[in-house]
């Protein structure tokens, strides 16, 4: 019960702060239309593979409405308030993480029926990618608790906004890691975005046979290791305030 | 009943020693202060009674139980309003005392109306608490520590930055839990400990200098008022005396 009513005032928090939630759901509906309408020619930019790209460049804004929130939290001493109640430490971060699922929703039911309308084939993978999206986007709300619990209010968007330039170059939704060389698509292949693309284009396009089992291990291991990251580091700094 | 005992209660951050080697008792239904200039050690005092951090050593003992081992069972005896307003600035004040009538599990409707009325928040009831004046975000911030009706409240410097008139209303509202809850109270204004508080210990780099009475503290430094007797008892060294 703690852990709804504190997801619930979450979620409150997030709603009311309009620009947050505009920017992250803007941004990547116009992305979508404005390269649809450009019409470049090569795969990366088609519907099937540029659509699950966008949904995964829309939760690095995830990671950075969540890293302001904490911090934000942290610095009225908000959560010292918190940390001396009989609140519990996993209740706090489950807080936060249910609080975060409907925001991706949207999210993602934005983009999905904007690429439907712009004429996504086949339509039926929409209905997996749902809730394949909403597992994909677990490593990023882990990922902005991570940076809430280690940054200030002021630092928390700039540290937040490497996820936003790490999902661009290296998840290959706007080209093909092998244009760039064998370096750094071995980069690529060890950071945990271009395997939640795959993934998700799995999953919308109904083709399991381009996920290898790379994929799978080197998502769930980014996962498991930012939650518990992100489960420590925020025990420790939850009071420290500014 | 003693609420609060302390014995040779210390805090060390690395080099720098926060608190040291503090003792101090406090009965049940008392208003003590914590008397010191900023940097004396009341923040930290109130950290670990409160359960947020633990001392390096020594021991503290809240109603008879350990303040690190029986931190779970302490808690819900217990509100705090820190330093800082610490509300949820989105939420409307309403939602504020609801909020945290559900972390303290306790019915949220009559909780939070006998709280309305008391500090009189209906009138700023539906505004966000962002949007409150720094008054009012103080009286909600005290509201939401009562929340629990706890036994021992911690007001870490509750009139910070409070004009005249704020700061006596919210006095007012102290005195009235007088001998129902328990209040440990940091302050580095004289008159606000003179006026409140049952007790008074005086802390000077992170040492108890004194503690007593506000009469016993005149008495004690031949003082004509506790201002004096706190200049006193600055330069005078340390005194590590039970309360």
């Amino acid at each position: 019960m703690r852990t709804l009513n504190f997801a619930g005032r979450n979620i409150k928090e997030l709603v009311r702060d309009p620009l947050s939630i505009i920017f992250s759901l803007a941004l990547p509906l116009f992305l979508l239309f404005i390269f649809k309408q450009i019409n470049i020619p090569s795969p990366s930019y088609a519907l099937d593979n540029f659509t699950p790209g966008i949904i995964v460049f829309s939760f690095s804004f995830v990671s950075m409405f969540t890293a302001i929130l904490i911090a934000k939290d942290r610095s009225t001493s908000f959560l010292t308030r918190l940390a001396v109640s009989p609140m519990k430490p996993h209740e706090y971060v489950s807080g936060y993480v249910l609080a975060l699922l409907p925001p991706v929703c949207v999210q993602v039911v934005a983009v999905l029926a904007l690429a439907l309308i712009l004429g996504l084939k086949p339509p039926w993978g929409v209905l997996l990618a749902l809730p394949v999206a909403l597992v994909i986007s677990l490593p990023f709300i882990a990922l902005g608790i991570l940076f809430g619990s280690i940054t200030n209010e002021k630092a928390a968007s700039g540290v937040s906004s490497i996820v936003v330039q790490l999902v661009s170059f290296t998840s290959g939704m706007y080209f093909d890691r092998s244009l760039v060389g064998d370096g750094f698509a071995v980069v690529c292949e060890v950071l945990p975005f271009e395997s939640a693309l795959t993934l998700l284009k799995a999953a919308l396009n109904l083709d399991l046979s381009v996920i290898e089992p790379r994929n799978i291990i080197v998502f769930c291991a980014y996962t498991v290791a930012f939650f518990v990251l992100s489960v420590v580091l925020f025990n420790k700094n939850m009071s420290k305030g500014k | 009943m003693t609420a609060i005992k302390t014995q040779g209660l210390t805090k060390k951050y690395k080099d720098v020693v926060a608190v040291s080697d503090l003792s101090l008792e406090i009965d049940e239904g008392e208003i003590f202060a914590l008397l010191g200039v900023n940097g004396a050690g009341k923040t930290t005092t109130i950290k670990m009674l409160s359960t947020l951090i633990p001392p390096s050593s020594g021991k503290a003992e809240i109603f008879g139980m350990d303040a690190v081992k029986d931190k779970d069972a302490i808690r819900p005896l217990m509100g705090v309003s820190p330093q800082e307003t610490a509300v949820a600035p989105a939420l409307t004040v309403k939602e504020n005392l609801e909020f945290m009538a559900g972390v303290y599990g306790v019915n949220g409707k009559s909780a939070t109306d006998e709280l309305i009325e008391r500090f009189g928040l209906s009138e700023v009831l539906g505004r966000k608490a962002k949007t409150l004046s720094g008054g009012w975000q103080r009286k909600l911030s005290l509201a939401l520590a009562l929340v629990n009706s706890p036994r021992l409240l911690f007001l870490d410097e509750p009139t910070l930055g409070l004009d005249v008139l704020a700061r006596r209303q919210l006095w007012k509202e102290v005195e009235s839990l007088k001998s129902k809850t328990t209040i440990l109270l940091t302050t580095h204004y004289i008159e606000e400990a003179e006026s409140l508080a049952t007790k008074v210990a005086m802390l000077n780099k992170g040492k108890l200098a004194a503690a007593g009475t506000v009469d016993e503290l005149k008495e004690k430094y031949g003082a004509a008022s506790l201002e004096e007797a706190f200049v006193a008892a600055a330069r005078g060294g340390d005194e590590n005396a039970n309360a």
